[in-house]
């Protein structure tokens, strides 16, 4: 499951790729590449650019729309069709995962590849058993299995299920998505389309997979209001699109993706937050170190109990008055219920405080350079406001603090005392999601060393690698099948990191893929896989870039309704199988997007079979998997992936082509 | 045996005549008088005097109390010699287990049977299984405060007592449930009445009473209460109760583990009485905002419990409407009959179109409140000049998604107006809706905070919002009057409810009746769909996140300090409190405490916490033994998470907070 939505995603962005294509070549010379404005509008592609390319976006628009219609029709269609098949496979969802590639050695990553196929299939096997035990083949459930039921659960549960995948159905029709630009690190951006049921925590996952960047819990989406200089962290249960619906049309807005440490500051250093004494103590001493241990029982103790704890926080702030370019110093505290300050003449006890504001209706944002802007006393400042307030408005409270140490506790008080536990829960997640990625990297650093794969495997290992390109699809369907199980492993046991010796699979089995319901991935998305490593030929970073796997796929504990939309739109038809390769899109901007790394090089011209003979195995591993399909066709994949190379290396140098006539 | 005469009536052997009082310490009891030696088991001496008093009764609960040594010898295979019996001991035949009254932190009354010869320990964690309380650890018993002399005599109404005296436990096995109660309670009406007090919240006080009880004006008086704790490691006998004394059963650590609301339904209303009365007598200081919302919690449960809410309502959950609807849908569908009809239902959104006047304060108008013809639909306002315009565009169009609802109200002065505050791109816009009657109000109202959290009418919850708002409304009616002694509306439940019970009294003082109720108003909506065990949960956790919560003070004297300090005692640290400011001065967490000390001959408690540091302090306000015993048990009861699921380590508890016995 999942894949179909994932498909009409894909499909999406390789649509709207070929349209950014189309609107820059057109727009030559009044657009430079980057455009640093961020789109936002259903289906709306452009509002970012100029005007000269209005009409023509509109037009598209409506062909979007057209094509959209069709593709849902084809697809309700379809699903009658494949829905036996989807039974069957529907457990076996993949994790395209996108990882930092770790340098190798063509060798060495020869080995790890192989060595990853045949650990995984252990795992893979592993794991199988859970998914039988979801007993309604017919819906599908999200990947946690649930624990089994007695027969008349079952049915209910199955009755229940029913309904509400037809009440989603019913929903799906207006199910309103955005096509939103985020703004990477190195001033590129990427597209995505983000519906309205995705949190942010989705789009993260969405956007690791695009940029490879190494998933640790840092990544944020960060919201910057141009217009007035204040910025935030996307908590990760937010819903993206309904936040973004505040925003107007002509804004100035930006979504970033980027890392930003002060995200979950508090639960990597809870001392900071939990155990400053008032700034009595000097900046260094209370930045002391403090023991794994001690830091997780303060953090059980603060967030784990019947209800959250708070962090004390007082002090004497300065407060902007309203409307004024004035500001007051005043003694605030925080408190679970709000902000409080102490009137004058009073006392700081509970009695006597006033109420400054409570968090129910306000975000909290930093502000930026609120020194030039409003005369502040620091540039330390924080500011409340409604979020749907996106102009200058007495209903914006600016407070600035004296240093950045003390901003930071008030923002991530202020955080704690508005979100409570659920900040905690999206940490852990981030944590198991972070945690996943970096037993990935382990599994890749380590095939020398004495890991964790047991001894068994290591056999398979070498028929693997001598069967090398026999062996691609499984260790592409393995690989992704790892990282399925740690996410469920880690989900399941809360585990905070799922170390390396976490996942003792059992005895080591075949290779027993369920190849009848899921076939390896179709030789010609594999071509593409190829030629789509961030190294070779940057351009095929559109495939992977255009991919916006649903979130659902890459995410362990899927929110009950997404699983269940996707199972509705049953995997594509045959036809449009073929079709990804055709649209294949890559906005410019997409590839410039591996977090942090600068700007790739200008692609040099594809090489387009040599990988395929060289490297396949190393490749199909390095980069993430792409989700292989179900298909009816398990051929070959050497045979046809290079059959449709030509195609596709054509259609690369096409594209090069463009690409270069722009720049 | 013992007693060997010779003709002439001398003994010959070594034995001598104890005497042994029948019943509870009571000098003129009737007395046996027996022949024993030292040799004499206590067994055999228990034989003998139940034959000398000739009398049938079960004995089994007798054992014999000896008096000097303040002490039950209840070691029956032991000598006299080996309890050091001599013919002078003041020795009692009676009773282990005798009648007390509890108060129970509901501040009801209940008699029961305690042990008077076991630990406190244990004659607690019985009494709470009879009450079924789970976690007896939690809780202890404190001596009732000594009466002051009554100035003037005034006959306290008699109280209800509620007895539980015959109630005998199966030992051992936890209480079976029947009908809804744990099955020992469900005997006789008495006894079932008694578990409905214990299980449900009481009414709120009377404000008169609120005002007379006594309450801590300072640090000093909330030192008070912890020196009547009782000894945990010693009998209630040992430590002078006799029986049919009262005493005080409550949480006395306030680390509430596995706090179930299924489970716990008493566990969890005593708790939440204790936490009322605590925020009632101001012994946990809070804000006003802080009070509104317990007030508002109180007023929320009190209304369920007395419509006998009780169970869980089933209609809570969103989800489970969601598929109540659909399966209504579905079960029409396969009727057959028109299915637009439902469609109809399912999809259209009530509205309300009414005429309003409205009132929108700008700068520099005076304009009043003008009549309008208002349409409500989904979560829009929108209004127009006249009913005959509304097909036209409105004047004005307002989404009140994410909008502030203030209700402003005054029953008396038949004003019923709603303030919103809508938030716009711009800021804040303030419009007042003006309604005429309650029932106008209440449906509008309804409909602007579903509104504001973006539902709509179609809501379920629409219908019982309504009612929740007239019957506030009803208790404004009558608790707005002042003295509140005139019953008008035909709503039994909010009858006689003054909003000074729900408030500490420092907001009788500072509020007038009918300010103080449309506060509640407010805060009341936002909890006006939780159930009663929620709300209850809530309130707990509310109570919980203040910053004062949970701190028992002492009164003690640091070594090498010249005056008196407070020590707070903590579920996780010890603070150091300025006795004349309340400023915290140092906290020092139970995490880093490698080891403590008692010296009971100079009462003091010496602490020695990570990296050297030593603290020792000498106990005023309390025995160091209570300051002890709290120590002990916080260690004790952060254990509990490791032995989950076991036996309670009753040994580990008295080593913990026992240990003085040795001196």
């Amino acid at each position: 499951m999942g894949e179909s939505n994932e498909d009409i995603d894909q499909m999406f962005s390789n649509l709207l790729g070929e349209m950014d294509l189309l609107t820059q070549s057109l727009g030559v010379d009044t657009l430079p590449p980057p455009d640093p404005k961020p789109p936002r509008a259903e289906f709306n592609y452009s509002v970012g650019f100029k005007d000269l390319n209005e009409s023509l976006n509109a037009l598209e628009d409506q062909d979007l729309d057209a094509l959209m219609a069709d593709l849902v029709a084809d697809i309700s269609e379809a699903e009658q069709r494949t829905i036996q098949a989807q039974k069957e496979s529907c457990q076996n969802q993949h994790h395209p995962a996108s990882l930092e590639v770790p340098d190798f050695s063509g060798a060495a990553a020869l080995g790890y590849g192989a060595s990853v196929a045949a650990v995984s299939v252990g795992q893979y096997e592993d794991d199988l058993p859970p998914p039988p035990a979801d007993p309604m083949l017919d819906l599908p459930l999200p990947p946690p299995p649930p624990e089994p039921l007695s027969q008349e659960e079952e049915a209910a549960q199955a009755k229940a299920d029913k309904i509400k995948l037809a009440l989603e159905k019913l929903k799906e029709a207006k199910v309103k998505k955005l096509v939103v630009r985020v703004h990477m690190n190195d001033n590129s951006t990427k597209s995505l389309m983000v519906d309205e049921r995705q949190l942010a925590r989705d789009v993260l996952d969405n956007l690791f997979e695009k940029t490879h960047c190494d998933c640790n819990v840092d990544w944020c989406l960060y919201e910057i209001y141009t217009e007035l200089q204040i910025e935030r962290i996307f908590e990760d249960h937010e819903n993206v699109v309904e936040v973004l619906s505040d925003w107007t049309r002509d804004t100035e807005n930006k979504v970033l993706f980027l890392e930003k440490e002060e995200k979950y500051a508090v639960f990597k250093n809870p001392q900071n937050f939990y155990l400053d004494n008032k700034g009595k103590k000097e900046g260094k001493e209370t930045n002391e170190k403090m023991n794994a241990k001690n830091k997780e029982s303060l953090l059980e103790e603060s967030f784990c109990g019947t209800s959250i704890i708070v962090p004390e926080l007082e002090g004497a702030l300065y407060l902007k008055e309203d409307g004024k370019k004035s500001w007051k110093r005043r003694y605030f505290l925080l408190r679970a219920s709000g902000i409080y300050y102490v009137p004058k003449g009073k006392t700081k006890t509970s009695r006597d405080l006033a109420c400054f504001i409570q968090f129910e209706n306000v975000n909290i944002y930093y502000g930026i350079q609120c020194k030039m802007k409003y005369k502040a006393p620091t540039d330390y400042c924080f500011v409340l406001k409604h979020p749907q307030i996106q102009k200058e408005s007495q209903y914006i409270k600016y407070l600035c603090c004296d240093d950045a140490r003390t901003l930071n506790q008030w923002v991530m008080g202020i955080r704690i005392a508005k979100y409570g536990k659920t900040l905690y829960d999206n940490y852990q997640r981030a944590m198991a999601r972070a945690g996943l990625a970096s037993r990935w990297t382990n599994l890749g650093t380590v095939s020398a060393g004495p890991p964790a794969p047991p001894a068994p495997p290591a056999t398979g290992l070498k028929i693997g690698t001598t069967q090398a390109n026999g062996q691609i699809p499984q260790a592409a369907h393995s690989v992704s099948a790892v990282l399925e199980e740690a996410q469920r492993h880690a989900e399941a046991t809360k585990d905070k990191k799922p170390a390396l010796g976490n996942h003792e699979p059992g005895a080591p089995r075949t290779h027993q893929l369920p190849k009848s319901s899921l076939p390896p991935p179709p030789p010609l998305r594999r071509s593409s896989d190829f030629c789509s490593s961030p190294k070779t030929c940057p351009r095929a970073k559109g495939p992977g870039g255009g991919f916006p796997a649903p979130p659902d796929d890459s995410l362990p504990p899927p929110p009950p309704p997404p699983p269940l939309e996707d199972d509705q739109l049953p995997p594509p038809p045959p036809d449009f199988n073929d079709a990804p390769p055709d649209f294949v899109p890559p906005p410019p901007p997409s590839f410039a997007g591996d977090a942090g790394s600068p700007l790739p090089p200008p692609p040099p011209p594809p090489p387009a079979p040599a990988p395929e003979a060289a490297k396949p195995p190393a490749l199909g591993v390095k980069r993430p998997p792409v989700p292989p399909k179900r298909k009816e066709n398990p051929a070959p994949p050497g045979g046809g992936g290079s059959g449709e190379q030509d195609f596709m290396s054509d259609l690369m140098k096409a594209l090069q082509k463009k690409r270069g006539n722009i720049s | 045996m013992a007693g060997m005469k010779t003709a002439t009536g001398d003994y010959i052997d070594s034995s001598w005549e104890l005497r042994v009082f029948v019943g509870e310490e009571d000098p003129e009891a009737e007395s046996v008088t027996l022949r024993v030696t030292g040799e004499s088991h206590i067994g055999g001496v228990l034989l003998k005097v139940v034959e000398e008093i000739k009398r049938k009764q079960d004995w089994s609960d007798h054992a014999i109390w000896w008096e000097q040594k303040r002490q039950w010898l209840l070691q029956t295979h032991w000598t006299l010699d080996k309890y050091g019996i001599l013919a002078d001991a003041r020795l009692f035949f009676g009773p282990q287990h005798r009648p007390i009254i509890l108060r129970l932190p509901n501040r009801r009354a209940l008699r029961l049977r305690a042990s008077f010869s076991q630990p406190l320990f244990q004659a607690v964690a019985a009494i709470c299984r009879l009450i079924s309380i789970r976690h007896p650890e939690e809780l202890s018993l404190l001596r009732a405060p000594e009466k002051k002399e009554k100035k003037k005599k005034e006959k306290e109404p008699e109280e209800e007592l509620y007895d539980l005296t015959k109630v005998v436990l199966a030992g051992g096995v936890a209480p079976a449930l029947f009908r809804g109660m744990p099955a020992h309670f469900s005997d006789s009406a008495h006894t079932e009445a008694c578990y409905h007090m214990l299980s449900r919240p009481q009414p709120p006080p009377d404000p008169l009473l609120l005002q007379r009880l006594p309450r801590p004006s300072s640090l000093l008086d909330k030192t008070q209460l912890h020196n009547r704790w009782l000894d945990s490691s010693r009998c209630l006998m040992q430590q002078g109760i006799k029986a049919g004394d009262m005493l005080w059963l409550r949480f006395k650590y306030y680390s509430f583990f596995d706090l179930d609301p299924k489970t716990d339904p008493v566990r969890l209303t005593q708790l939440y009485e204790q936490a009322r009365w605590d925020l009632l007598l101001e012994e946990t200081d809070c804000t006003e905002e802080e009070m509104m919302v317990f007030a508002a919690l109180q007023y929320h449960i009190n209304k369920l419990s007395q419509s006998g809410e009780v169970g869980e309502p089933t209609g809570t959950d969103r989800g489970l409407d969601d598929l109540d609807a659909a399966l209504n849908n579905l079960e029409v569908k396969l009727e057959g009959s028109a299915s637009t009809d439902v469609l109809d239902n399912l999809t259209t959104i009530p509205e309300l179109k009414d005429h309003l006047r409205i009132f929108r304060p700008r700068k520099l108008t005076l304009k009043g409140y003008r009549q309008h013809w208002v349409v409500f639909k989904e979560t829009t306002l929108s209004y127009y000049k006249s009913q005959d315009e509304a097909p036209g565009d409105p004047i004005q169009q307002l989404n009140l998604k994410g909008c502030e609802v203030v209700p402003d109200v005054n029953v008396s002065g038949q004003k019923f107006c709603i303030k919103l505050l809508v938030p716009s791109p711009e800021g804040m816009s303030e419009i007042y809706l003006r309604c005429q009657d309650e029932k106008q109000y209440a449906h509008w109202m309804a409909g602007c905070r579903l509104a504001s959290k973006g539902r709509t009418m179609a809501d379920s919850s629409y219908t019982s919002e309504v009612q929740a708002i007239l019957a506030f409304l009803s208790l404004q009616r009558t608790g707005g009057g002042g003295s509140g002694n005139h019953p008008q509306g035909p709503d039994a439940s909010a009858e006689g409810l003054n909003p000074y019970g729900l408030v500490a009294p420092r907001f009788q003082r500072k509020f007038k009746a009918k300010q103080l109720t449309p506060r509640i108003l407010e805060a009341h909506q936002n909890v006006a769909q939780l159930s009663l065990s929620e709300a209850q949960l809530r309130f707990i956790q509310a109570w919980q996140s203040l910053p004062d919560f949970g701190i028992s003070y002492v009164v003690v004297r640091f070594k090498g300090s010249r005056k008196d300090e407070i020590l707070g005692i903590a579920n996780n640290r010890l603070i150091r409190i300025d006795l004349a400011v309340g400023d915290v001065v140092k906290t020092w967490r139970f995490n880093n405490m490698r080891q403590w000390n008692v010296n009971w001959d100079i009462r003091q408690v010496a602490i020695e916490f990570d990296e050297h540091i030593n603290v020792a302090f000498s106990c005023v306000s309390a025995s160091c033994r209570i300051v002890h015993e709290y120590i002990g048990g916080y260690i004790f009861l952060s254990t509990r998470e490791r032995a989950r699921g076991e036996e309670l380590d009753e040994d580990l508890f008295l080593q913990l907070t026992g240990g003085h016995e040795a001196f």
